[in-house]
């Protein structure tokens, strides 16, 4: 379809670039701390260690399906293409669909690779690892950022102007990291949810207890939600 | 359905605001003919195209494109297969090639003639490989102008198309107009090039402050449209002029210049009719048209 | 051919065209038989709407100066009528060519010349209008 590679064309730079700067980064993560990692803890060392990236990854995650999903025809109407997309024979409707599934796509790649990338390394350095907890970790990241990935969408749909969008989808981001980010409302952040702490074993930070289900399933209908408002948003807008 | 106008607009209206941009504007566009759209700027011509294009809902009023609503979306979707159109700035999405707007754009339309878009890449001298990005002005209107003349589409609408284009673009350009038009097209734009449309367009709309002013064939303008020139032996400053066809009158000492769309004969034997010295005809351009036509509005 | 149509000239185009089609063949230039360039063509090459080409041959057909073939194109037809005008025209053409030396052995100069007789012709228009 060619509004899919449209779309991709559109964001493949930011993409690749987004996908190498947190290959690098994580990367640089694991190995600098597996160097430096404290023997004291002997028992669960390198779990801290893969905690510590994974918490970078989401950092990073979040950062980049927040610019990847900026675009679309608001900003084409900042730069004045709009004209020649809604000329084209399709609904705005499908226009969106598009921008959503290739940035979903994009987001999910850019969970699995890393995530894939982390644990291969931390075998290749010869400590065991635990495949659930990689899994469990990858869940959360593609599950629970779905509503980052929505809600950039959607302040793209809303917000016009180049450098204001992404600056109000961060904006927005941090607010909730800052606001969400102490006890007792932490237990309902959605960053939180990113991270996992609560479900993890504090002292190993292995997976203890149920996976939650119905948290991921409720943040999945969130952020159905979302991308819903977004498609209705460019519908009523007027170019 | 071959009678059927190509545009048609009833009491279409846009507010921006407490703004008035289109004002209970009734316009008709025939088929198969070239159709300018005059207006000076913030006249509401941009305004009228975007909601026969769907970008824009109209206020109140209604219109059609093709025989097809323009206020319904679905309805909007096959209006758009069958109309291409050319937007003022032709901005185009700066990270494909040339090459990839062309596929890109070639896939929307079953009407897409790739042998035409071939000899129009040649003829316009652009590079498929660069980027749109890096394209010049001039290049970016060509372009712009390559993926609509690259179709047979039914109704062709472009606004203000040779902006930004050199005298030979504009001739590239016009010829590309009459072409398709040759071919069954419709073709309707928008201007501020006066020559550009008088020399092309069968049919001229007019519109001011959102009104339609005027919607007259360039055939009649050329046929009936007359400027006399009288000189009367005394000064006729206080002469009630009540002719038909005379569309306004100034006056100068003895002198007294009357424009008219009509009905000269009459007017040069009322002249006479007051021994008038002189009395000269001269046909009335498109310009002097317009300005009368936009000037009896304001 | 060559046609020069003015968007400026109180004349509407179709009625130029068909005035320089019909000198075209008064002058020879285009002879019986001739085929007119296709309507597409001619409006690409003069940039003009097609329907002004249109317009002037079908009115041509009217007259019957040009034949329109279904789906070959427009040729010049020169039946009798139509030769009968183009001789009267010759010999109209001689005519006034012997008027014009004899106003100039008189003196009168060419711009003067011309001045009179397109002068003569409105008022007789004039005249005839009334």
């Amino acid at each position: 379809m060619m509004l899919w590679y449209k779309a991709w064309l559109e964001t493949r730079s930011r993409f690749l670039i987004s996908l190498f700067g947190i290959l690098i980064i994580c990367s640089g993560w694991v190995l600098h701390e597996d160097a430096i990692a404290s023997p004291s803890q002997p028992a669960n060392w390198y779990y801290f260690v893969l905690h510590k990236s994974h918490d970078t990854l989401v950092m990073l995650w979040v950062l980049a399906v927040s610019l990847l999903m900026m675009g679309g025809l608001l900003r084409e109407g900042a730069v004045g293409a709009s004209d020649f997309t809604l000329a084209l024979p399709v609904s705005r409707a499908r226009l969106t669909r598009a921008r959503i599934g290739v940035g979903f796509l994009q987001a999910m790649t850019l969970a699995v690779i890393p995530s894939v990338v982390i644990f291969l390394l931390a075998c290749a350095t010869g400590k065991a690892n635990s495949v659930e907890n990689a899994a469990f970790h990858l869940l959360l990241l593609a599950v629970g950022g779905s509503v980052f990935v929505a809600w950039a969408l959607l302040v793209s749909t809303l917000i016009s102007g180049e450098y204001t969008a992404p600056a109000v989808c961060l904006g927005t981001v941090l607010v909730v990291a800052i606001a969400m980010g102490d006890k007792p409302l932490s237990a309902w952040s959605p960053l939180s949810l990113l991270g996992g702490e609560q479900y993890l074993n504090p002292n190993t930070m292995m997976l203890s207890g149920p996976v939650p289900w119905l948290r991921l399933a409720v943040t999945i209908m969130v952020a159905a939600a979302l991308a819903w408002a977004a498609v209705k948003a460019v519908q009523m807008k007027e170019f | 359905m071959i009678d059927l106008p190509a545009i048609r607009t009833h009491r279409l209206s846009k507010w921006y605001g407490r703004t008035e941009a289109v004002r209970e504007l009734n316009l008709s566009v025939a088929r198969n003919r070239i159709t300018g759209f005059l207006g000076r700027n913030g006249a509401g011509k941009s305004s009228t195209i975007k909601m026969l294009l769907g970008m824009m809902r109209p206020t109140s009023g209604e219109g059609s494109v093709l025989g097809k609503k323009i206020d319904d979306p679905a309805q909007s979707v096959e209006v758009r297969k069958d109309v291409a159109y050319v937007s003022e700035d032709k901005r185009l999405y700066s990270y494909m090639t040339v090459e990839q707007l062309i596929r890109f754009t070639a896939s929307f339309y079953p009407d897409w003639q790739s042998d035409v878009a071939t000899s129009l890449l040649r003829k316009y001298e652009l590079p498929p490989d660069r980027r749109v990005k890096a394209l010049s002005k001039g290049m970016h209107a060509k372009l712009a102008l390559l993926l609509a003349f690259a179709r047979r589409p039914k109704l062709l609408i472009l606004d203000e198309p040779s902006a930004g284009l050199d005298p030979v673009g504009v001739e590239q350009l016009l010829e590309g107009l009459v072409s398709l038009c040759g071919q069954g097209t419709t073709v309707f734009f928008s201007s501020h090039q006066i020559p550009e449309v008088e020399r092309i367009a069968d049919q001229v709309c007019m519109i001011e402050h959102g009104h339609l002013v005027a919607d007259v064939s360039l055939d009649e303008i050329r046929q009936s449209w007359r400027q006399v020139d009288v000189v009367f032996p005394f000064e006729p400053a206080n002469l009630q002029v009540t002719l038909d066809g005379v569309e306004s009158v100034q006056t100068r000492g003895r002198q007294m210049s009357l424009c008219a769309s009509g009905h000269t004969d009459e007017i040069v034997a009322w002249a006479r009719g007051f021994e008038a010295s002189a009395i000269d005809v001269a046909p009335l351009g498109l310009r002097e048209v317009f300005l009368k036509k936009i000037g009896a509005e304001r | 051919m060559f046609f020069r149509l003015s968007p400026q000239s109180g004349l509407p185009l179709y009625l130029q065209l068909m005035q320089q089609i019909r000198h075209a063949a008064e002058s020879g230039a285009l002879r019986d038989g001739d085929q007119l360039p296709g309507i597409r063509t001619l409006a690409e090459e003069l940039i003009v709407s097609p329907n002004t080409v249109a317009k002037a041959y079908s009115e041509l057909e009217h007259e019957g100066l040009v034949e329109l073939r279904q789906g070959s194109g427009a040729f010049i037809s020169l039946n009798r009528r139509t030769r009968h005008v183009l001789d009267h025209m010759e010999s109209a053409r001689r005519r006034a060519a012997g008027l014009i030396d004899e106003l100039r052995d008189e003196g009168l100069r060419d711009d003067e010349i011309r001045r009179v007789l397109e002068a003569e012709l409105a008022r007789q228009e004039g005249a005839k209008k009334r």
